[in-house]
């Protein structure tokens, strides 16, 4: 029986990392803007479409209509895919930006609400036009074969991904509350009028901030593939369940937000043991839940606001 | 303007008006509504207008039917219901289209079956296999829904068959997906499986954009399931038995015919692909005139396992127009009875159809057509065993 729990907490920490990746992303964009990316679903499959024709272009081989050849990802190639992915996401991420987001930002109404949600249907159906509607499956650079630990199975690619979330969100971390540019990030989050009189340039923080997290989402697409197959449909169910994690953990707080990704994973795969078809209702339930008790998340300050 | 330039004017334009009505009669136009661009299903879409025009061809290199050429005029619904709805009206009373063949997607068919019943205007399904849509609207009504494919419930009752002949299964658990196309399975396999006195010990559920489905697996292999019967898109299948690799339990693992999508094979891989056994309309193994197509048809197609969808929608052509010219015209309810009651056999890409249709009998291939198929070696081959040999075609009865 222990197997099977370990089974249960291995499968969930895997699939929580995706989502404390992507949920890192929407507290960066809202602590610094107090604005999210509700494209952040397709860039994620755009990045992995990034990905996948990186990763062709590299090694120069064909690949089939639904199917990247495992040669492809070999050694330093899938990396460079991921990098290169990251860069094209970070650059759409300062388009959306300074289209969809900056000539509405701290005006009030909701109108950036809706011009992210638009700029991601157009990113999407870019996206098809370019590379069709068929999922592409691609290989992982550490091969496929289930790795036992203690009578648990996990794929490879599952530590991967699961290292990368750990590793992307202790580096950001230290950026954040060590370096003069998480310094400058959070004196734009705490206000972006005392920033500016302090000669912090926010604008170019704002943008950096819609770069970086645009750009984690594309990483993230890179990294998911092999495990979810590449798909330019696969993005909106993660970026839903990661939003989720967000909200559960905190979207003001980074850090909470991974946790929160976390717990949405292994609270979704132990919920598996019980009864799967009762895995949205608990997951929504909870939410309204931390809504109702602690908006501001589980591991998020509350605000006061000072009269 | 003058008098008589006014009257030159309007003869002019009588006479043009005329001149394009009789070219325009000259021409029967046959509709195609589906999906081709938008959902992973397009492939399916796109691979059943390859073989509509491949049949239109053949049609009119031949001569036509009662002298006329036929025309195809395709539009795409984006796998939206509501736009589906759309294509359906604009294709019949504007485009005048004397049947529609299509569409890609199962919900879609069943969001405006009745559109052709109240229209009267024929409508052939060569992809989606939602047992529902070829049903009459209500108990004695005219019915103008036919499909050449594969149907659901006759697959389940495949499924069920097998288990049940299997000696060797003892526990069968049911394993489906929480879409609108898993419950639907769901429900076939419920029924079915209790007019055939099996009796499932357990059924899971896990979501189309699962990654991993261990935890329902554990509780499968804790109830002691030795067979399961699962329904669900390629993608999440492959997902399964990936999942099944982690734990090291594999079952008897009897699926839904999604199983032959490539995203089902590039999911699973090479060899965990190999793992399920499943029903469908055309293997490898191809008949000669399924071959000649094939080759015909192959430069063009996005996906090889589509190819069944090229063969139905090129049968569902040959009998829509075997049905015009029994019925010397193509007026809807005359062409509805000639469906019903086909004197010549059609020579089709799957079979010759001998009376494909009847007013009860609305689907031109039954479980007797379905081949038993696995992959093997990146191929879909037909599947043999001691089980497959001794099942009988009563055993399909549903």
């Amino acid at each position: 029986m222990l197997d099977v729990y370990l089974q249960t907490l291995l499968s969930g920490l895997a699939v929580g990392g995706v989502y404390a990746l992507i949920a890192l992303g929407f507290s960066i964009t809202f602590t610094t803007t107090k604005t999210l990316n509700f494209a952040q679903g397709e860039f994620i499959s755009f990045g992995a479409f990034i990905g996948v024709t990186m990763l062709l272009l590299l090694s120069g081989l064909a690949s089939t209509t639904t199917a990247v050849p495992s040669e492809a990802a070999s050694a330093w190639r899938y990396p460079a895919a991921v990098i290169g992915a990251g860069a094209v996401a970070g650059f759409m991420g300062i388009l959306i930006f300074l289209l969809a987001v900056k000539p509405f930002a701290g005006k009030g109404g909701m109108n950036w609400v809706m011009s992210t949600l638009g700029f991601g249907v157009m990113l999407q159906s870019l996206g098809l036009a370019i590379w069709g509607p068929a999922p592409v499956m691609v290989p992982s650079p550490l091969g496929d074969n289930v790795l036992r630990i203690a009578g648990a199975g996990v794929r490879p690619q599952e530590l991967l991904v699961l290292a990368c979330a750990i590793l992307i969100m202790v580096a950001l971390d230290l950026v954040m509350r060590r370096s003069r540019i998480g310094k400058a990030m959070m004196a734009v989050a705490h206000s972006p009028q005392t920033a500016s009189l302090m000669g912090i340039n926010v604008n170019l923080v704002m943008i950096g901030a819609f770069a970086l997290s645009s750009g984690l989402a594309g990483v993230a697409g890179v990294l998911i593939a092999p495990i979810a197959s590449a798909s330019l449909f696969m993005g909106m169910g993660f970026a839903l369940k990661a939003f989720s994690g967000a909200i559960i953990g905190g979207l003001n707080n980074p850090r909470g937000c991974i946790y929160g990704g976390f717990i949405l994973g292994v609270l979704e795969s132990g919920i598996g043991l019980w009864q799967a078809q009762w895995r949205e209702i608990v997951v929504f339930g909870l939410i309204i839940l931390v809504l109702a008790f602690r908006p501001a998340g589980l591991f998020g300050q509350a605000a006061v606001d000072k009269v | 303007m003058t008098p008589q330039s006014k009257a030159l004017n309007a003869a002019l334009l009588c006479s043009a008006l005329a001149f394009s009505s009789a070219a325009y009669a000259q021409e029967i136009k046959i509709g195609f509504n589906g999906d081709l661009s938008a959902s992973p299903s397009a492939q399916s879409g796109q691979a059943g207008v390859l073989g509509i025009q491949a049949a239109i061809d053949d049609i009119n290199a031949a001569g036509g039917v009662l002298g006329r050429k036929l025309t195809l005029v395709v539009r795409d619904d984006l796998s939206q219901p509501p736009k589906s709805i759309q294509n359906m009206s604009d294709l019949i009373d504007n485009e005048k289209v004397v049947a529609v063949l299509g569409p890609t997607n199962s919900g879609n068919a069943l969001a405006w079956k009745h559109i052709p019943n109240q229209k009267k205007n024929p409508s052939i399904g060569c992809i989606g296999s939602a047992t529902d849509i070829t049903k009459p609207m209500s108990a004695s009504a005219d019915n103008y829904m036919y499909r050449v494919s594969m149907v659901d419930r006759a697959q389940v009752a495949g499924l069920i068959a097998y288990a049940k002949s299997n000696p060797k299964t003892k526990n069968v658990g049911f394993l489906v997906e929480t879409t609108g196309y898993g419950q639907g399975g769901l429900k076939d396999l419920q029924e079915l499986a209790e007019a055939k006195g099996l009796k499932p010990i357990a059924t899971e559920k896990f979501g189309v954009n699962d990654t991993d489905m261990t935890s329902q697996l554990n509780k499968l292999k804790a109830a002691g399931v030795d067979t399961v019967l699962v329904w669900a898109q390629g993608t999440p299948i492959g997902q399964l038995v990936r999942s099944m690799e982690k734990i090291n339990y594999f079952p008897v693992t009897l699926t839904s015919w999604s199983s032959d999508n490539a995203s089902f094979y590039d999911t699973a891989g090479k060899n965990l692909a190999e793992k399920p056994v499943f029903m469908r309309t055309i293997t490898e193994d191809r008949t000669p005139k399924q071959q000649q197509l094939y080759d015909r048809l192959a430069p063009k197609m996005t996906s090889k396992s589509a190819f069944s969808f090229a063969a139905h929608c090129y049968d569902a052509l040959m009998i829509t127009a075997a049905a015009i010219k029994q019925a010397g015209g193509t007026e809807g309810a005359k062409m509805r009875e000639a469906l019903e009651n086909l004197q010549a056999p059609v020579e089709g890409i799957m079979k010759t159809y001998t009376k494909p249709f009847s007013a009860t009998e609305h689907e031109a291939l039954t479980a007797s057509d379905y081949r038993w198929t696995v992959w093997k070696d990146g191929r879909l081959v037909s599947y043999t065993d001691d089980v497959v040999k001794a099942l009988k075609p009563s055993d399909f009865t549903q």
